[in-house]
């Protein structure tokens, strides 16, 4: 073989490269393999990071031309806590005398609840669909349709269907008693509303990542467990949640990160001043040019994500990393 | 298509009547037709909207008040929406094709090499992701936008280009990527790999033939959600572009200039025909992928 990649002269480059990869020792093949990844990560995303920090020691600087103001140490952060910052803000930062009025608490309530029922839905779905029936490719692609929606859409969508003079939806939620007549201008009937628009949309992200884990499974194991005399539920228990866990993991992961920085969909569809996400915080204070308030906010929320995320890694004992 | 989900279904619950003692058989289709229908409802709702001519639209129930097709037409006229869609689909395309190349061949060194510093660099990649879109865009906007010189070269004018959108989005949806490939690396067999490294194929053509084609419902199942990402983004697509078709703006500016553009009454069902189109290339792409996902690995691959 090697003698015939030796004639094609142009091949000989590309060779000289393979062997010169089978020398190397394992770590350094693994360096080499991680070497374009993070030099496009360093330019795209950790120099920003690092910028955005040393902004968030500056004071704000809204008149003079530079937009980047005096150092100022942790100021920022302290005043954050202590409520100093919340002036420059369109709702508090915390605030427990009014928790639905505060960022970090919206944020939190919302996280928590669409991530639990989309892990439960989605994993429901995933189940359907890893069946074999006749039609499936069709239900599978109606299932997984929702997150195909760009977010002005399907805000705009969930608007309209909620909007008291063109939907009918608030009409039925009012009925049941779950929300005012007028959902919109209340944080708390917004937020549910904001919930279930989120579970339609999002529950097709966990569908895909648990479907493509249970398809990963090897088909095997199911007929020894069924030979061992293993009923539904212990086959589900003991053969697929093992299995699937990992991936599991890593999808439950990335939701609750995307849902902590949850922005979009409440622009479109029910403002960030009804419902004060951290990231809606992050934008309306850049928008007003508050830098450094706003670099501020922004790293206090990747660290109470990053927070969470280790509450996660413990509390499921999780392997992700 | 509603027709085949139909007959399908129909075909469940003429199965699970007949045995009814199976009652998981019930419960699967029951589960089935409920998630089939509370999904599809929106949509249903966003054609009854389109079919409304604007005037009627209020008070709108379950059905249309009228079925006014041309708007499907209209909606062409109003706005360049094909190109705003072909933007989106290109930048799309450009994302994920830089997120599968560089997030498999570090999915694969994470998933199946231990090594000192894996677990930092794997932090330090997930930290990334922890950040919202906006704590990124100062700098970056000057970087991308030729403001800044580094070493005396001044960077790049990427704004209005389908670079500008690209590059901010491949960094921001790598992580993911990178942390789904790991998973699926990891827990294919070490024994295939083995055996293929035994029989004289090298690193790289063990990565290539061996491992590559057993984890193609990971690839693909990253493409696609990298791909519907980055066609649904909502933050980079606006700042990085200036609303107009001709300067590579996403569809999201189109969807936008719809509300934007008319000052007394919004055209609801301009809006409703306009995302229904917009979400079509994304429904052909998912019936096509899902093949790939569900049948990439094929019975017994995995026997050790």
């Amino acid at each position: 073989m090697s003698t015939k990649l030796d004639s094609v002269p142009w091949r000989r480059p590309l060779r000289a490269v393979t062997l010169r990869i089978e020398q190397l020792s394992d770590t350094q093949f693994v360096y080499v393999l991680l070497s374009p990844v993070f030099l496009l990560l360093a330019v795209v995303a950790f120099w920003p990071i690092v910028n955005t920090f040393e902004l968030s020691l500056h004071a704000d600087s809204i008149v003079s031309p530079d937009p980047i103001g005096e150092f100022a140490g942790f100021t920022n952060y302290v005043d954050l806590f202590t409520g100093g910052l919340d002036a420059l803000m369109p709702r508090p930062f915390v605030s427990l005398s009014q928790p639905l009025k505060s960022a970090l608490i919206v944020t939190v309530v919302f996280a928590g609840v669409s991530v639990s029922i989309e892990t439960l839905l989605g994993f429901a779905q995933a189940l359907i669909l890893n069946e074999e029936f006749r039609g499936r490719r069709w239900v599978r692609l109606v299932l997984i349709l929702p997150w195909a929606v760009p977010i002005v859409i399907f805000g705009t969508m969930f608007y309209l269907m909620f909007n008291s003079t063109v939907g009918f939806g608030s009409e039925i939620l009012h009925g049941l008693g779950l929300i005012s007549a007028t959902p919109f201008t209340s944080t708390q009937d917004s937020l549910l509303l904001l919930i279930i628009a989120d579970i339609w949309k999002t529950t097709p992200f966990m569908v895909l990542l648990i479907l493509a884990g249970l398809q990963s499974i090897n088909r095997d194991l199911y007929q020894v467990a069924e030979v061992a005399g293993a009923s539904r539920w212990q086959r589900f228990r003991h053969v697929t949640l093992p299995l699937v866990a990992p991936i599991l993991g890593v999808a439950i992961l990335f939701r609750l990160i995307q849902a902590l920085r949850v922005y979009g969909v409440i622009e479109v569809m029910v403002g960030c001043n009804t419902v004060p996400s951290l990231s809606c915080m992050v934008v309306s204070t850049f928008q007003s040019r508050y830098y450094g308030t706003s670099a501020t906010i922004a790293f206090t929320t990747a660290a109470l994500i990053g927070l969470v995320t280790l509450g996660y890694f413990a509390f499921t004992k999780s392997e992700v990393v | 298509m509603f027709h085949r989900i139909n007959t399908t279904l129909e075909q469940l619950s003429e199965t699970a009547l007949r045995s009814p003692a199976d009652a998981n058989r019930l419960v699967f289709t029951g589960g089935t037709i409920v998630f089939v229908l509370t999904t599809l409802f929106p949509f249903y709702w966003l054609f009854v909207l389109a079919l409304t001519p604007n005037e009627l639209i209020s008070n709108m129930g379950l059905v249309p008040k009228g079925y006014n097709l041309a708007v499907f037409a209209q909606v062409f006229q109003e706005l360049p929406l094909h190109r705003y869609i072909f933007n989106s689909v290109l930048i799309s395309l450009m994302v994920t094709a830089v997120v599968i190349s560089l997030g498999s061949v570090a999915g694969y060194a994470f998933g199946r090499y231990e090594f000192s510093g894996k677990r930092p660099l794997m932090l330090i990649i997930l930290v990334i992701s922890y950040f919202p879109p906006a704590a990124f865009l100062l700098p970056l906007f000057r970087l991308l936008t030729g403001s800044m010189t580094i070493l005396g070269i001044q960077t790049p004018d990427f704004y209005n280009t389908p670079l500008g959108v690209a590059f901010p989005l491949s960094a921001l949806t790598l992580p993911f990527a990178i942390f789904v490939l790991t998973t699926f690396y990891s827990q294919i067999p070490d024994g295939l790999e083995d055996a293929a490294r035994i029989e004289g194929t090298t690193r790289l053509g063990a990565l290539y033939r061996v491992i590559m084609p057993l984890s193609l419902p990971g690839l693909t199942t990253v493409g696609v959600l990298t791909f519907i990402t980055v066609y649904n983004e909502f933050f980079f697509s606006f700042l990085m572009t200036d609303g107009s078709a001709d300067h590579w703006s996403p569809l999201v500016w189109g969807i936008s200039s719809i509300i934007f553009e008319q000052q007394f009454t919004t055209p609801y069902n301009l809006l409703a025909a306009a995302s229904i189109i917009g979400v079509f290339p994304i429904a052909v792409l998912v019936l096509f992928a899902q093949e790939k996902i569900v049948s990439g690995l094929t019975a017994g691959a995995l026997k050790e």
